[in-house]
């Protein structure tokens, strides 16, 4: 769970909070591209500590650190398995080059994690719904998105409830091998499905209720509109993206090892 | 005026045998404050999604009689269209709620309607203040509690601004002081702003003082219809099992072994100690 608490949104009053969702998302997507691009170790470290400075400026660094922690396990695995490949391809040695190389690969990882945490820690599901809203996405889905979002919470407490309330009755979660510890989770899920479902119908009522779907044209009580800090976000995207790009292709990347 | 009228009402759940209403015949007129009020499944709630045309819009089943809200003939008007007149705020104030942001959440209704912004804005920031929630304009549902959240759906009503609204039990999930806040709200809006409340309630001891009008309902029928004071002191209504307000069944006892003999019913702990006083004075 401790992965997914580092994703999860808290409201702050940052710039970065404030930022156009699409604006953030091609930050995201910037990152991404250059991350793919590069397995050296040093273009990596360096598009890792860049980021940081967001993270101070949209003032998420113990959410941040947690959501690094959490992935530090899947961190760990790509290491092992990128280090034993190298050996076994080798010839059953390992170089110096040969960790570098594993390092680079498990820190490709990280930057990756590092921005979509900052994406989600600083983007309000509202404003994420209607990002898609606004990018002409059918509201009926984006209205799905919001409502499971918004749902979340309300069934994850549903669940505590009926796990206490079976376990009241004499279920044990933590008993059996591992299929039976999965068949333990039955009891549990299927009075959830049944309340969900009879949620969504109650839900659907009180819609219906308020003018749900009188006209085909809705408007929004939010509008997102683009400001002075979204258009230096994008600027400082391109930037990355441009300069990566560059480095990629016309200067030769150092390494540690050689 | 009559601002809603029933007549033979009579309507079955899609794959029930039995009706849930069942010929009901009655008239809330404008501005007035009914509460309906009846044991577990007599058909209150029924009747409510009758006002508000889900039933039988949503609902479908089998709806016979006459039904006119604010003038219009629920049978031909879409739900939408009904809902600028009726508001309708249900039990569960969990899931009523669909937005991430209460100012949103009072927003829903007016962005179906298409409303422009600026004066949607202003519609939501009346419906915050008249029932009392400014304060928690950009909290997430899940960080309030019950009587918070059966206040962001009652606003979410109001900035719809109908004529009618009609509240189904919205005090069972609450705890009494969350329930009177309710009952404070919803009492403004039917003094201040003129706007016909119907109430549905188990609990008769806050909201019967409210009434001007109460009807009672059992097993799909109306059994009761009138004043408060004449309803509430019935023999009928104590059988029945409606939730009678405590001072009511004091007064009646302490008239039957003779301590009080006035006409006057009382409704509230208010009431009961003015009749007690004059009494003791005597």
């Amino acid at each position: 769970m401790s992965f997914f608490d580092g994703l999860k949104f808290r409201r702050v009053d940052s710039a970065v909070h404030l930022m156009d969702p699409r604006v953030k998302f091609f930050y995201v997507l910037a990152i991404f591209v250059i991350a793919i691009l590069f397995h050296e170790l040093i273009p990596l470290i360096i598009l890792f500590l860049v980021q940081i400075p967001l993270v101070i400026l949209a003032r998420v660094k113990r959410e941040w650190l947690r959501s690094l922690r959490g992935a530090a396990f899947l961190a760990t695995v790509i290491f092992g398995t990128n280090l034993l490949f190298r050996f076994i391809y080798g010839g059953y040695s390992l170089i110096p080059s040969d960790v570098e190389h594993a390092s680079a690969m498990t820190l490709r990882f990280l930057v990756l994690v590092e921005s979509f945490s900052i994406f989600f820690l600083t983007t309000s599901p509202d404003h994420l719904g209607l990002a898609l809203e606004q990018s002409h996405i059918p509201y009926e889905f984006c209205f799905a998105f919001t409502t499971a979002v918004r749902f979340v919470p309300v069934l994850a407490e549903e669940a505590q409830t009926i796990m206490d309330a079976q376990k009241a009755r004499g279920l044990e979660l933590e008993k059996g091998n591992f299929l039976k510890r999965i068949r333990n989770y039955i009891p549990i899920l299927i009075p959830l499905i049944i309340s969900a479902i009879r949620r969504s119908l109650e839900l659907a009522e009180a819609m219906e209720s308020r003018a749900w779907g009188a006209i085909q044209k809705r408007t929004n009580l939010y509008v997102l509109g683009l400001k002075a800090t979204d258009y230096s976000m994008i600027l400082i995207s391109s930037l990355i993206l441009v300069i990566g790009v560059y480095i990629r292709f016309s200067i030769s990347i150092p390494s540690f090892s050689t | 005026m009559a601002i809603i009228r029933t007549k033979g009402l009579t309507y079955t759940y899609p794959v029930a045998t039995k009706p849930a209403v069942d010929g009901v015949s009655i008239t809330i007129e404008k501005g007035e404050f009914a509460v309906l009020t009846g044991p577990s499944g007599c058909g209150k709630t029924t009747l409510c999604r009758c006002f508000n045309g889900l039933i039988p819009h949503f609902y479908r089943g089998d709806l016979r009689g006459q039904l006119q809200v604010t003038g219009l003939d629920v049978k031909e008007t879409p739900i939408h269209e009904l809902a600028l007149h009726v508001g309708l705020v249900f039990q569960n104030p969990e899931n009523q709620l669909f937005a991430l942001s209460v100012e949103k959440d009072v927003a829903f209704g007016l962005e179906n309607l298409g409303m422009p912004r600026n004066e949607m804005q202003k519609q939501v920031d009346y419906a915050l203040e008249t029932s009392g929630i400014s304060h928690l304009r950009l909290k997430a549902p899940h960080e309030l509690s019950g009587g918070q959240q059966q206040r962001v759906a009652i606003a979410g009503i109001i900035a719809m601004q109908p004529e009618v609204m009609v509240l189904d039990e919205p005090t069972s999930f609450l705890d009494p002081l969350g329930a009177e806040k309710i009952f404070k709200v919803v009492r403004a809006l039917n003094q201040e702003h003129h706007m016909t409340v119907i109430l549905v309630e188990h609990r008769l001891d806050l909201a019967a003082r409210y009434a001007d009008h109460v009807i009672v309902m059992d097993r799909g029928k109306v059994i009761l219809d009138g004043e408060p004071k004449d309803v509430l002191s019935s023999e009928k209504a104590r059988l029945i099992g409606v939730g009678i307000p405590k001072v009511t069944l004091l007064y009646q006892q302490l008239a039957e072994v003779g301590l009080l003999k006035t006409n006057e019913v009382p409704l509230s702990s208010e009431e009961i100690t003015a009749l007690l006083r004059g009494v003791l004075n005597d």
